[in-house]
Formats: structure tokens, sequence, C-alpha cells
């Protein structure tokens, strides 16, 4: 019996469509674990060999993999809710209602794409003070700790625009306050110094590009549905992949 | 003749020079790496972040089981909830607005926070502590840093679970149903309390600048007399940058503290802005 | 001329001639990226808004009783204020961060639930955080059927004061066209 399967996994391995696909054996030998790191275009994020002292998990308590981590399974949870939710001031808080009580595992979908921003908010945060107190954003690492702040400012914008969605009173509220900040903005807001002297109105300010109108309606939910879904995500990838090619390049921090 | 042709096998030429190599058994073809620090990353990293992956999800997935994500009522415009907290995250944010206008706390403070964060790796000359958890080397950095992060999560803390209805402060044992009266105190400005020593209005005015700025420049100038070897490490672009963002961190507390002790409202009331 | 000189000239009238395409090459991809960037900048302000009117009639003045007037506050997102000279009307919108206040008759104040702002009836700031006075709105009367018209996004801002009793302004001179109606 097991030799039929060892042939049988044998004969799999042999033939042509399998070739073509992987390029190495199985990563047992030093040419193969080699070949696994730079053919594989996932793992090849990776060097092929690292430095002992970057493993150790007290050093780096894998906080930087564990957030980009949670970046993958929010967007993967999060193309799923997409499914069910309509950006609709009328129909947008009865949708999350319905993945909340009637959908199969819609309740469990989208807790995990809440407590997963919340995980990579702080995770973030966490990962930041780790680079910091590792001294790791001193020369040659300087720009990108500047993506990493941007990063940061990423997932934050991310979660705002999240938490629009729902539609619920919290929803609209923190909105108010936020769009309200915005507001009071110096130069490009209506309340803030010197915006009247620039000529702002209630019109034609930074907040009223933000909500798409005087008030938080239904242009502002189409607008955060938008940037939450496609445009602050794309920014973020683009951002992390700078993130990553330069670890790549700098190489890793560590004592040597 | 035959033999003496089979050993021939290489003719040495003498037009080359030649050198001995050695053939020996290793796992790298990496050389000059004595002692050899690396390791390959199949399966040394792959499997540690495997399983980082795996225990995160584990507990992420038991969270999401037994606790329901928030979902509030739905929106509506005409009233707004008692009190209006945002995700815990933003609730330093939040707090700051009870301390400064809308236009310092929720715009300036953040903007500044992210450039001053972007400008540590070159404010930060000191060569030492790369790589390694190094207090010793790094203590004004550290203690910097440390204190700003300190700052942020007493606020988020203060704005979870010490804010109550009407953002009134409430300890854990009050009352959090009871609406507590507005403070007898009202909130007034650093000049009027001046006049009312006093001064004349103008006077005021003029203490209330000399005030805000010499904060500033006792600030900046303390440590360029008495710490002479901090000014020529970072040299007068970088001390006047790092001095700056510093003083405007520490500023910070000092203006709820005020606010807090003293009921003051705005330190410096200019006709475009206050503080 | 000599011959040297000639080939110094044309090269450098080469080089002229290079900076010069040089300068347009660049100069005219630099204005475009930047035409775009401010094409792309204008797509983003909506023209036309699907919201609740921003000019609307209210009623005549005689419509509304002493006082504050909160009928209008669900509907509009505005107080109407009538007293013995004439007819206001304020923005429902907390100057703090655009929280809605609520009216106690009883204690003639208008508070925000979200941070504590105290307003009185003139919109002047009693207390709490809010770093300016409310909002009025521009009124008007219809010369047809003399209703009051608000204009809801023509506001009246003045830079109050700073007093022991709170931010303050003036009453006399906020009690004039185009944001108060006087009794005729």
């Amino acid at each position: 019996m097991v030799d039929f399967f060892e042939n049988l996994k044998n004969k799999i391995v042999e033939t042509q469509v399998w070739k073509s696909i992987f390029r190495h054996g199985f990563p047992d030998t030093d040419t193969n674990r080699a070949l696994v790191m730079f053919s594989n275009v996932l793992l090849h994020l990776h060097p092929v060999k690292v430095r002992k002292s970057a493993l150790r998990i007290r050093y780096t308590w894998c906080l930087g993999g564990l957030t980009f981590f949670m970046f993958i399974l929010l967007t993967i949870t999060g193309v799923f809710l997409m499914f069910y939710y309509v950006p609709d001031t009328r129909s947008a808080y009865q949708n999350i209602k319905d993945l909340q009580y009637a959908l199969y595992f819609g309740n469990l979908m989208r807790n995990l794409h809440r407590w997963g921003a919340h995980a990579m908010v702080f995770l973030v945060w966490l990962h930041m003070t780790r680079v910091f107190l590792t001294g790791s954003y001193k020369p040659p690492r300087e720009f990108n700790w500047i993506v990493g702040v941007l990063l940061l400012v990423l997932t934050l914008l991310l979660s705002w625009t999240g938490y629009l969605l729902p539609w619920d009173q919290l929803a609209l509220w923190a909105v108010t306050v936020g769009s309200k900040m915005a507001e009071a903005s110096p130069l490009i807001g209506y309340s803030g110094p010197f915006g009247k002297e620039m000529g702002m109105r209630v019109d034609n300010d930074i907040r009223f590009m933000l909500l798409g109108g005087t008030v938080v309606g239904q242009s502002t939910l189409l607008r955060f549905y938008v940037l939450h879904c496609v445009g602050l995500p794309l920014l973020a990838t683009l951002f992390l992949a700078v993130h990553f090619w330069r670890i790549r390049k700098d190489g890793f921090s560590g004592p040597l | 003749m035959a033999i003496e042709v089979k050993h021939e096998i290489f003719p040495k030429n003498p037009k080359k020079s030649y050198g001995l190599v050695e053939l020996v058994k290793g796992t790298s073809p990496i050389t000059d790496k004595e002692p050899e620090t690396t390791v390959f990353t199949w399966p040394n990293l792959v499997f540690i972040e495997l399983i980082a992956i795996l225990l995160s999800s584990i507990i992420l997935i038991a969270l999401s089981l037994y606790s329901g994500a928030p979902l509030e009522e739905m929106a509506s415009p005409d009233t707004t909830p008692n009190p209006m907290k945002a995700p815990w995250y933003f609730l330093g944010l939040q707090e700051l607005l009870v301390f400064f206008d809308p236009w310092l706390a929720g715009v300036v403070l953040p903007g500044l926070i992210i450039v001053g964060l972007i400008l540590v790796p070159y404010i930060d000359v000191n060569p030492k502590g790369v790589g390694q958890y190094n207090y010793t080397d790094r203590k004004f950095a550290i203690w910097t840093f440390s204190f700003g992060l300190a700052l942020w999560y007493i606020m988020i803390v203060v704005g979870v679970y010490l804010r109550g209805l009407d953002w009134q402060w409430y300890w854990p044992w009050d009352d959090w149903e009871l609406h507590k009266p507005p403070s007898a105190v009202s909130l007034i400005d650093y000049s009027l309390i001046l006049t009312s020593w006093g001064l004349s209005k103008g006077g005021a005015q003029i203490v209330a600048y000399a005030t805000v700025v010499g904060y500033f420049v006792v600030g900046m100038t303390i440590p360029f007399i008495f710490f002479r070897k901090f000014y020529k490490e970072l040299g007068f672009a970088r001390y006047n940058i790092t001095m700056l963002f510093f003083l405007m961190m520490m500023g910070v507390p000092v203006k709820i503290i005020l606010r807090i002790v003293f009921n003051i409202k705005y330190l410096l009331v200019t006709p475009f802005f206050k503080i | 001329m000599s011959n040297e000189e000639k080939n110094k000239t044309n090269k450098s009238g080469e080089m002229n001639r290079r900076k010069f395409f040089n300068l347009i090459g660049w100069g005219g991809l630099l204005a475009s990226a930047g035409g775009s960037a401010i094409g792309t900048y204008k797509f983003m302000f909506p023209t036309v808004l699907y919201e609740p009117p921003t000019i609307f009639k209210i009623g005549k003045v005689t419509d509304f009783s002493m006082g504050v007037d909160e009928r209008l506050k669900k509907e509009r997102q505005i107080w109407v204020v009538r007293n013995e000279r004439g007819l206001y009307v304020l923005v429902a919108i907390c100057r703090h961060l655009g929280c809605t206040p609520n009216w106690f008759p009883d204690q003639q104040r208008f508070r925000c639930p979200c941070h504590g702002s105290i307003y009185d009836i003139f919109g002047n700031v009693r207390g709490g955080p809010a770093p300016r006075t409310l909002w009025r709105a521009g009124v008007s009367l219809d010369v047809v059927d003399n209703q009051v018209v608000v204009n809801f996004l023509t506001r009246q801002d003045p830079d109050p004061e700073s007093t022991v009793n709170g931010l303050m302004v003036e009453e006399a001179p906020r009690e004039a066209e185009p944001y108060f109606i006087k009794n005729a």
C-alpha cells in the first residue's frame, strides 16, 4: 500500500504538468531549499538564507509579518463581505444585519474583518515600537522607516473609512466628527485658521471634497466605500511592496 | 611510450599560472564567512511564519466566535449618542479634542506626530544600538519615544475607561447612567487671569505672547547652554528641529495640566487662531 | 573668424538648441501632468448634490412663537428663534465637532451631548470646549408670499471675545441683514 502511494507520487512528480509548475524537488536538500525560495513567486519575498540572529522570536516578535498577515486576511474577508454589501444608505445597515443574523457564517466573516482590523492597528503600533527600540530605522534603513510611517497612516485611514460602511450611529457620528476636523484644517478648511481668508466656503473646502457634499450622506458612503475597498488597499499594497523590497535590499537589522 | 602519455592528462603550459584548489564537503558555497551565521530560509524562517500565522488565526477565530463585532443603532442625524466614542485607536485623538481646538487637535497635532516620526531617522545621528535592544547608548531617544507613546496610550485608556456621559470624567465605581453636573468653574483665558491681577488688556496680551514664545526660547536655550555635547553632536539644524518637536510634544501635557489645574481655556488668543 | 571659433559657436549653438528642446519637452510634460492633477482634483468636487435643499422656505414670521422653536430641527437642522426685535435662525450643528445639541427650555441653554459644550439662546458659548458661537443662517423675506427664506450655506460667524462668562459676541451688530428679520 505504501509502495502504491510512493509510486503514485513519483509518477505525478515525473509528469510534464507537475514539472512545468514546480521547478524544484522537495526542499530537503540545500539545492532544493535554495530553489524553492527563488523559483516560487510567493516565497521569493524571502532571501534564500537568513541570519540566525534575525530568527530570534524575542527580537522581532513576528510583528511585521503578522501585520502583513492581517492585511491579507482583511483583503480576503473584505472581498467576501463585498458580495453582500451595497453602499446605499437605505440598505447598508440591513445588509450588515443580514450578515449578522441570516447568512451562513456571515457573522463570523464580519467579526473576523472587524477584529482583524483592530489587531492590524495594534500590531502596526507594536511593530513600530519594536523597530524604534532596536534602532532599525538608522542608516541605511531611514527610507523604509518613512514608508512604514506612511503605512501606519494608511492603516488608520483604512480603519476610519471602514467603520462608516455599516451606517450605524458610530459610523455617522465618527465620520461627522472626523470630517469636522478636516473642516478645521488651516487654509483648506472652512472653519480653520485662515480658511475664510483663502475663500473657503461650506461647499468648496476640504470637508466638501471628502464627503462629496455638505452633509454626511449617500455620496459620503459611496466615497468611503470606494476608498476603503479599492483606493487605499491599492496604495497600501504599493507601499507594502516598497517596504518589503527595501528590507531585502537593506538587509535585516540585527546583531551580527 | 604509451604509459608516459597516460600520465600527462594536463600538459603543463608555461604561459599559465597555477593555484592549488581543494574540494571540501559543506552546505553552502559562501566564502569569507567565518563562522557561518546564516541558515536556510526553508525551513527555518518559513516554519516560524507558518506557526505565527496559525496561532494568530486561532486567536482571531476564537475571538470572532466568542465576541461579536459592535453594531449600533441605524444612523440618524438628529440624535447624537451620548457619549459618542470612536473606536479605541482614535480615542487618544478624541481626548485631545477636549483640551485643544479642532484645528490643533484634529489636524495640526496628528500632522506633527506623523512628520515628527518621519524625521526620526534624520535627526537621530547616534550610530549605536542598531539591531539590538539597547538602552544605555540611546537614553534620550528611548525616553523621548517612550514618553510620546505613553502619552498616547494614557489618553486612549482615559478615553476608553474614564469618559462617560457628556464626555465627563467617570471613575469605574461611579454611576455611569447618571449625568454629572457641568463643572462649577467655567474655563477662562490666560489673558483674563492676567487682567484680573491688574494688568491692562494690552499688557495681558503681551504677557500671553511672551509666555508662549518664552516657553520655546527657554526650552531651546537650556540644552544649548547646559548640554553642549548634545548640541555639538546634533549640529545647528538638527538641534533646532529636534528641540522644536520635543518642546511641542512636551507642550501637550503642559497645556492639559494648565486646563485641569487652572481652568485655562486658551493660552494665546490671536485674531486667526487660539491655542 | 577662425575655424576654431566657428566650431565653438556652432557647438554652443547646438547646445542651445538642445537646451531649448529640453525645456519644451520637460515643460510640456510637467504642464500636462499639472493640468491632469488639477483636473482630477476638480473632478472630486461634485457639482450636483442630492441633498436636502440649502435654500428653503419655513413659513411666515408669525408662524413662530417667541423663543426657540424646535420644530424644524429634525427636518432642516435649524432652530428658529424669535424675540421682541425680530427673528433669526440658528444652525443646529455644534461648533466643536458637529454633533447635534439639545435645547433645555428650563435652563435656557443649548447643550451638546458629545463634549458638553453649552450655548445660550444667542448662540454664545457659555461653557465646554466649543471654539466659536453657533452659526446663524442667512434669512430673508420672500417678496411674493412673505415667507421666511433660509439660506443654510450663508452663515454668520463672528469672532467671539473671551470673557469670564464664556465666548461672547455683542448682540446688536448681529441682528442685521441678511441674518435677521426685523419686526415690521
